[in-house]
């Protein structure tokens, strides 16, 4: 009885959102999975040819595919850090004492507002004129020159922009951390005469923890994902060197219309990154202290 | 001694944000100017602030309907992922078996699938769905709504989770249940209530996300009168090249709803905090 | 029982779900899928690219259902993701009844929608090898008629400057030691390498027939006359031109308009562009010398078919209100003045057109033409390919023109493998 209440009860909560969750993400997904087993160029009145795993094999020897990848994740691991860092040095900063925080934090919190491709544009903007006259005015020119314009530097100008934009986002669940850490804790350490960078170490960090599994992976999505500010930044340009997964993906399905292998293309590097960044859930979840 | 050093710090909390800020100062500068000004100079104040491109924008935008459709869309739909989130993050975090585990797993690893990958089986499966049910998935806004909780599930889901395990006591939900409390009542009295400092964050992250979403209401809204804001703003992105002025004027007009809804909402949150640690 | 009063409590939430849903299609998805449904051909729904005209194709949308009472839905998107767009609607059964095809790669990949326009009337009075054939089908209509070469300040430039290739670079030599730049492209796809690689293509004496030796890869680039020629402009380009990549299509157009810059290579649309400047200059346009090349290259920008999967009714009033948008006084004068296109029809008459389309106008009726090939290349190979080979080669002085070229070929065998 009791047992069978559970389940009845564990049905109730989860199967409204599993419903809506499975028709909408996981078909798709799972359709998406039967297409890279074809040779079809996306439109559904011409042939779909089955060529069992050849997509999967043929995508190997393309280099450009693995190029991207590469890139995709040197670019994930930059703004990994890169986010994460600012975004908890800004919730540390908007959660103290000051008198401003609050204007900051909405100041903070606005650049992700700005969604979509006109960001791009606007930091096209930055780099193409700003930089140039900030160069010739301080005489940093090895600093501040067009980044975009160099193979090397225009992915950290992406990762610039993408840490820009997506700080104040974290910064807004490391703020909920923050304030979640109890009060007493603090003052307990205040009393014992801990400084500032004493408690930072072993207390807030430590319990900032649960905080750091979620915007570490968050981060890790959307920089996995990202697509707008990497067309209307740099287009995947200069000669390819920021044309990172997804827009790369793109490319393949709805440019060149090879559907079937693009799909193939997002199967495998969707089951390397998942198997990875799951792993690393599952530890530091695992670790979390249960209260 | 120590005032002026605190003021100090105040100042350079502001001049910190202020400097982040300024890409936001370009939207709004170049929202004033027009192609020629745009082109003399992109950080230099306007020649004057005529509003006019903004009514220009409104007008083209058809900027009224396009809010009600925005706001009736993004408030529906995050009130769903609040509801419908919060209870299956709960039960999954508080049921410990394989099957919770492999559906908690599959929420959050299908945050990495890029949407581009998805989109097309996404809406062959809504039209299938169509003719099959009663409900017209596509091209209506409940349609939409029912895709953006479905899209959003996974981060809101991740969310409380984490949440849940690290900040609600379970004794506290095993008092309740000795005293009689069903599962629904236990979670609607007890533990929602503590959740209120990750629902605060949850409704913002996905305010934010549903509001400016452009790609999947453009593929699921063809009726000129259904458009959300962020759709209305196509007619200026022009084969070739944009019409800045306009462009600009319509993502400022996109984003205000947001900061003043933000500005709120974060009063809420100290309240909110504030209130838990007087009890 | 507390159970079922939770269970009551979630139904009620999926129902209001549900009517959300519904309500969404009571107050206008109803109209629409009634009207398809219905489809008694009065409603018909009109999906194109050039986001430029969208306003105005509104309105004229507007005027005919007031002349006919056959309602006329335009729908938008950015420039971008039309094409896309497009697929995605046409798999789901989603489809409009008039959307638009930009070139015959397009029109071959969408076959099976297309409709067969050959008896239609309006489709007599296009002007000659401007219809979209395919199939030995009459597949789309003409938006009208585009042209792109040297647009030019008269100011500082005149036409003898650039009448032959030997000329065309010393009169950019000369600018080189100036405060003026002599010629701009822009970083977008299309201005930085789309337009220029037509003219190697272009010159040949049958550029189809070229294009499709390529493919089959019995010709290379390498070994064609017109394309180490190509190569070598590229060299001369890159030696005395500002960096491409550097310049945005603004900058281009602001530059040329502010006199800083005396020629880009442009096409008609960019005359829009001017109107927030105040010109004190006369502009003309001139075709690029390449191998002392003399004519303008023209060609159609965009063409309207219509979805044949429709069913009759409908794809008959679509075929009606092209009709009366190509023959009709308010139709026509909505091609010319307000989508400002040169007409690629023979009964419409264009007047008071900008400088460049008139340019264009004139090089087309005197036939002094050479036709676009962009349209017959592969899918996509200028954006995918094209433009890091191009980006390349500016970057990096090592890259000669010879192996310009090459770097193209490999683009080509890629994009056709």
């Amino acid at each position: 009885m009791t047992n069978r209440m559970t389940k009845g009860w564990f049905a109730l909560f989860t199967i409204p959102l599993l419903l809506i969750f499975v028709t909408v993400v996981i078909i798709p997904f799972l359709m998406g999975i039967y297409y890279s087993f074809f040779d079809w160029d996306g439109i559904g009145a011409n042939p779909m040819v089955f060529v069992g795993l050849d997509n999967y094999l043929q995508l190997f020897s393309d280099t450009r595919f693995m190029d991207s990848a590469w890139i995709t994740v040197k670019f994930t691991i930059l703004a990994l850090i890169t986010v994460n860092i600012l975004g908890v040095t800004f919730a540390l900063l908007v959660t103290s004492a000051l008198k401003t925080v609050n204007a900051a934090r909405a100041m903070l919190f606005m650049p992700n507002l700005i969604g979509g491709l006109i960001l791009g544009y606007i930091w096209q903007f930055i780099f193409t004129d700003a930089f140039k006259i900030i160069g010739e005015a301080t005489g940093f020119e090895s600093v501040f020159f067009n980044w975009l314009l160099n193979p090397d530097y225009s992915l950290y100008a992406l990762v610039f922009v993408f840490t820009w934009q997506m700080a104040g986002y974290m910064m807004i669940i490391y703020i909920a951390g923050i304030q979640g850490i109890s009060n007493d804790v603090i003052e307990a350490s205040m009393i014992d005469g801990a400084s500032y960078w004493q408690r930072l170490r072993k207390i807030i960090l430590p319990l900032l923890m649960p905080s750091f599994t979620i915007c570490l992976f968050l981060t890790l999505s959307f920089a996995f994902k990202i697509y707008d500010v990497n067309l209307s930044l740099t287009g995947g340009g200069p000669v390819n060197s920021t044309e990172l997964f997804a827009l790369h993906i793109y490319n393949e399905i709805f440019g060149y219309g090879n559907y079937g292998f693009g799909q193939a293309k997002a199967v495998i590097f969707f089951v390397i990154v998942a198997a990875v960044t799951l792993t690393q859930v599952y530890i530091t979840k695992k670790r979390e202290v249960e209260m | 001694m120590k005032k002026s050093s605190k003021l100090i710090r105040e100042l350079l909390l502001l001049l910190g944000a202020l400097v982040f800020l300024s890409p936001v100062y370009i939207m709004v500068v170049n929202s004033f100017k027009n192609r020629q000004e745009l082109y003399e100079n992109v950080i230099a104040l306007p020649s004057e602030f005529s509003l006019q491109y903004y009514l220009d924008a409104m007008d083209k935008m058809n900027f009224m309907t396009a809010l009600g459709n925005s706001l009736f869309i993004t408030i529906t739909s995050v009130i769903f992922i609040v509801i419908l989130s919060s209870m299956t993050a709960w039960m999954l975090a508080r049921t410990d078996n394989v099957l919770s585990k492999i559906i908690f797993m599959t929420f959050i690893a299908t945050m990495l699938i890029p949407f581009q990958t998805l989109m097309m089986p996404l809406i062959q499966f809504m039209d299938t769905l169509s003719g099959v049910l009663p409900v017209e998935m596509l091209n209506t806004r409940g349609g939409l709504i029912y895709m953006h909780v479905g899209f959003n599930a996974g981060m809101a889901v991740f969310l409380y989770h984490g949440f849940v395990r690290s900040t609600v006591p379970i004794s506290l939900e095993e008092a309740a249940t000795i005293d009689g409390c069903t599962k629904f009542g236990l979670f609607w009295r007890i533990v929602f209530p503590m959740l209120k400092p990750i629902t605060v964050t949850v409704i913002i992250l996905n305010v934010i996300q549903i509001w400016n979403d452009f790609l999947l209401p453009s593929l699921t809204l063809t009726d000129t009168s259904l458009r959300t804001i962020p759709l209305s703003t196509f007619y200026f992105f022009g084969e070739f090249t944009i019409q800045w002025n306009l462009a600009m004027a319509g993502l400022t007009l996109t984003v205000i709803p947001v900061v003043i809804f933000y500005i709120f909402a974060q009063k809420h949150i100290i309240k909110g905090i504030g209130e838990g640690a007087v009890k | 029982m507390k159970f079922r009063k939770s269970l009551l409590f979630l139904v009620a939430i999926t129902v209001v779900l549900v009517l959300a849903a519904c309500g969404g299609e009571d107050n206008e998805g109803n109209e629409n899928s009634e009207g398809s449904e219905a489809s008694s051909g009065e409603k018909i729904t009109i999906f194109q690219s050039k986001v430029e005209i969208s306003e105005q194709l509104e309105e004229l949308a507007a005027e005919y259902e007031e002349e006919t009472g056959v309602e006329v839905e335009v729908w938008g998107t950015t420039g971008d993701d039309y094409f896309q767009q497009l697929q995605i609607r046409l798999n789901s059964n989603q489809g409009p009844s008039i959307f638009s095809v930009r070139h015959i790669t397009e029109a071959e990949k969408l076959d099976s929608y297309l409709y067969d326009m050959s008896n239609e009337p309006f489709v007599e009075h296009i002007a000659p090898d401007m219809a979209l054939e395919y199939d030995g089908k009459v597949v789309g209509v003409p938006y009208g008629v585009e042209g792109f070469g040297l647009v030019y300040n008269k100011d500082l430039v005149s036409e003898e400057d650039i009448a032959d290739y030997e000329s065309f670079i010393n009169t950019l030599e000369e600018f080189n030691g100036t405060d003026v730049d002599g010629l701009s492209l822009a970083q977008e796809a299309y201005f930085l390498i789309g337009h220029l690689s037509n003219y190697p293509f272009s010159l040949q004496d049958d550029n189809y027939e070229y294009i499709q030796q390529l493919n089959n890869g019995d010709v290379t680039m390498a070994d064609t006359e017109e394309f180490q020629a190509f190569g070598q402009l590229m060299e001369d380009l890159r030696a005395n031109i500002p960096n491409p990549l550097d310049i945005t299509y603004d900058e281009q157009v602001g530059d040329f308009a502010t006199g800083k810059t005396a020629m880009i290579h442009q096409g008609n649309w960019a005359y829009g562009m001017f109107e927030d400047y105040d010109l004190d200059f006369e502009i003309g346009m001139a075709p690029l010398p390449l191998l002392d090349n003399d004519k303008l290259e023209v060609g159609v920008g965009s063409n309207w078919g219509i979805n044949g999967e429709k069913d009759d009714a409908e794809v008959q009033a679509a075929a009606d209100f092209l009709n009366w948008m190509h023959t009709s006084e308010t139709g026509m004068r909505y091609i010319v003045e307000e989508f400002g296109a040169v007409p690629a029809f023979t009964n419409i008459e264009a007047n008071d057109l900008d400088p460049l389309s008139q340019a264009v106008l004139d090089a087309t009726n005197s036939g002094e033409t050479i036709p676009w090939s962009h349209n017959y290349y592969p899918a996509n190979v200028i954006v995918n390919d094209f433009v890091p080979a191009t980006e390349n080669f500016f970057l990096s002085e090592d890259v000669s023109g010879d192996d310009f070229i090459d770097s193209l070929d490999t683009a080509w065998q890629n994009a056709t493998k």
